[in-house]
């Protein structure tokens, strides 16, 4: 499952993100790709949701994988050390291919 | 009757209905009982005022046709559609007993017909589980009841002929009046509900509203009275701090932990989330830090440890960036772990330089066991090393723009020349500024080490 995130993911718009990533758990996806082209912003609050999704999929045997991330986004993950616990990726496709191969 | 006076009769009655309806719905226990507090007070006082009316409606009968039209069951009726069977009966049996005592070959039809109007009106608002029936449902209801009325003069008034003559000239003028009062009044009554409705889901919004106002002043009070009240003096240093929490509160906080003689710990964080759950993880973190870099262990062993005490704690997805350095004035060295904060910048008052104080270290709460690398810096008496939150550097203004990294440097480098304390408070006016007339959305936290004492 990929989803597309857009704009400013900041505190409203990161609690939209939440229930949308939820909702997905509850239908039974378990390896989700973020591709976070078109998010311009990211907020603590955005960087939380992303970490309680990860959590959440990891504690189910599934994994959340983010791609084409801007560099200001990418440098906020690099501040808060979250480079170190999110698998990144340059596109979706090398993302979801990795789970194809059982990455 | 000419056919003028008796229009201008009419309407005399009408409105004496009407300002009485008004009157009557406007009173306290009236909108008591519509609230459903049917208290012996209420009900009896809803007894003697719609007995009352329903006695009014006997004498004051218009004569039409040559037969007298009444609205003497109106009262018992409304009385029993608003406040049950006992307010309804009440009331017939006053209007009732009036109506009997005047005598006449109808009286005891037209008294018992009005004492059942009063209790079926009661009968109604039960069925209706104890709720006014509606507009149109009342009147509906008058029809009925009127109907009924005629129904029993002719089955007990004797003689028969005269009862049937009687109703054939009253039953629709009495019908036709009672159901227009009742309009009147059941109109007044659901308009009078509605407002009630209206009334008390705008007390429930205004609830809401300051039950959220009282959250962001504890809060914000928690996180200020965890802040330090006053700056530590460091021998040939001038230090100074500030945090401006925004309206919700982000759980923003800087410290000063005295780690052991003469070295200080300077700590700067960001609690991921807003409000309450924000300040009461910053007390938690904050608390877990004094804790474990108490005996100066080391920057990193004690960043290690509450890490370790923080993320056991942290509810999913709860974080928090903290710098942490501690400052030896001796070797005017700050040894220092980044857990995940802004890297905060320091300038060479030499070569007027920037560097951003960063060790990769992932923010507190997130992974159990994270390793906490450890740098130093030496600091110049020259050099100036600014710390700050996020709330500085992703302020928006007017235009797209955030105030970002390099605004912060360039005020940096333009006011070198002031105290650590006047340097806080010019960036944050700035950041403030920055802002103009946008609500502040995050907490702006700022702290200042010059190499220089404050002499």
């Amino acid at each position: 499952m990929i989803v597309l995130p857009a704009g400013r993911l900041d505190a409203p718009s990161s609690e939209e993100l939440k229930a949308d990533m939820e909702g997905l758990i509850g239908e039974g996806w378990r390896k989700i790709v973020a591709n976070m082209e078109e998010v311009d912003y990211i907020s603590s609050s955005g960087l939380r949701v992303m970490l309680s999704t990860l959590k959440k999929l990891r504690s189910l045997g599934g994994d959340l994988k983010l791609a084409s991330l801007r560099p200001y986004v990418r440098e906020t993950f690099e501040i808060a050390g979250f480079t170190q616990l999110f698998k990144i990726y340059d596109g979706e496709e090398e993302a979801a291919g990795d789970f194809r191969r059982g990455g | 009757m000419a056919a003028e006076t008796l229009l201008l009769t009419l309407i005399d009655k009408i409105c004496v209905i009407m300002v009485a309806a008004y009157l009557i719905t406007r009173t306290r226990r009236f909108s008591e009982v519509l609230d459903g507090r049917l208290t012996r007070e209420n009900q009896g006082a809803l007894i003697l005022v719609f007995g009352g009316f329903s006695i009014f409606g006997t004498v004051s009968g218009v004569e039409i046709f040559g037969v007298i039209a009444n609205v003497r069951d109106l009262g018992p009726m409304i009385g029993g559609l608003v406040g049950g069977p006992v307010v309804g009966l009440g009331a017939g049996l006053i209007g009732g007993v009036h109506r009997y005592l005047l005598g006449g070959f109808t009286g005891p039809a037209c008294s018992l017909a009005t004492v059942l109007a009063g209790f079926l009106g009661g009968a109604v608002y039960l069925l209706n589980r104890r709720r006014f029936v509606g507009v149109g449902g009342a009147v509906v209801f008058s029809v009925f009841a009127v109907s009924l009325h005629m129904l029993l003069v002719l089955l007990i008034s004797q003689p028969y002929d005269e009862a049937v003559m009687v109703v054939r000239e009253t039953a629709v003028p009495m019908i036709a009046s009672n159901a227009f009062g009742m309009l009147v009044f059941a109109f007044m009554i659901s308009n009078l509900i509605k407002e009630r409705k209206t009334a008390s889901e705008r007390d429930e919004y205004l609830d809401e509203l300051e039950k959220k106002r009282m959250e962001l002043l504890i809060a914000r009070e928690i996180q200020e009275s965890f802040l330090p009240e006053t700056v530590p003096e460091v021998l040939g240093f001038d230090l100074a701090a500030k945090s401006i929490p925004a309206k919700e509160v982000g759980g923003d906080f800087y410290d000063f932990i005295p780690v052991s003689e003469g070295k200080i710990g300077l700590v700067i964080a960001d609690v991921s989330g807003k409000s309450v759950p924000a300040a009461l993880f910053m007390v938690l973190a904050r608390a877990i830090l004094r804790a474990t870099a108490t005996g100066d262990p080391g920057p990193s062993e004690a960043a290690r440890r509450a890490n370790d005490l923080i993320a056991a704690d942290a509810k999913s997805g709860m974080f928090v960036t903290l710098f942490y350095g501690i400052l030896d004035p001796g070797s005017r060295t700050l040894r220092y772990v980044n857990a995940g904060h802004n890297p905060p910048a320091v300038l060479d008052g030499e070569t007027g330089e920037i560097a951003l104080l960063r060790t990769g270290g992932i923010a507190m709460g997130v992974m159990e066991g994270a390793d906490m690398e450890e740098r130093e810096v030496v600091l110049g008496e020259e050099d100036t090393v600014l710390f700050y939150t996020d709330g500085v550097i992703e302020a928006t203004g007017g235009g797209p723009d955030q105030f970002g990294i390099e605004r912060l440097v360039s005020l940096i480098r333009e006011n070198d020349h002031l105290p650590a304390a006047d340097l806080v408070e010019k960036i944050a006016a700035e950041v403030v500024a920055f802002g103009g007339d946008r609500p502040q959305f995050d907490d702006i936290t700022l702290m200042a080490l010059k190499g220089r004492g404050a002499g």
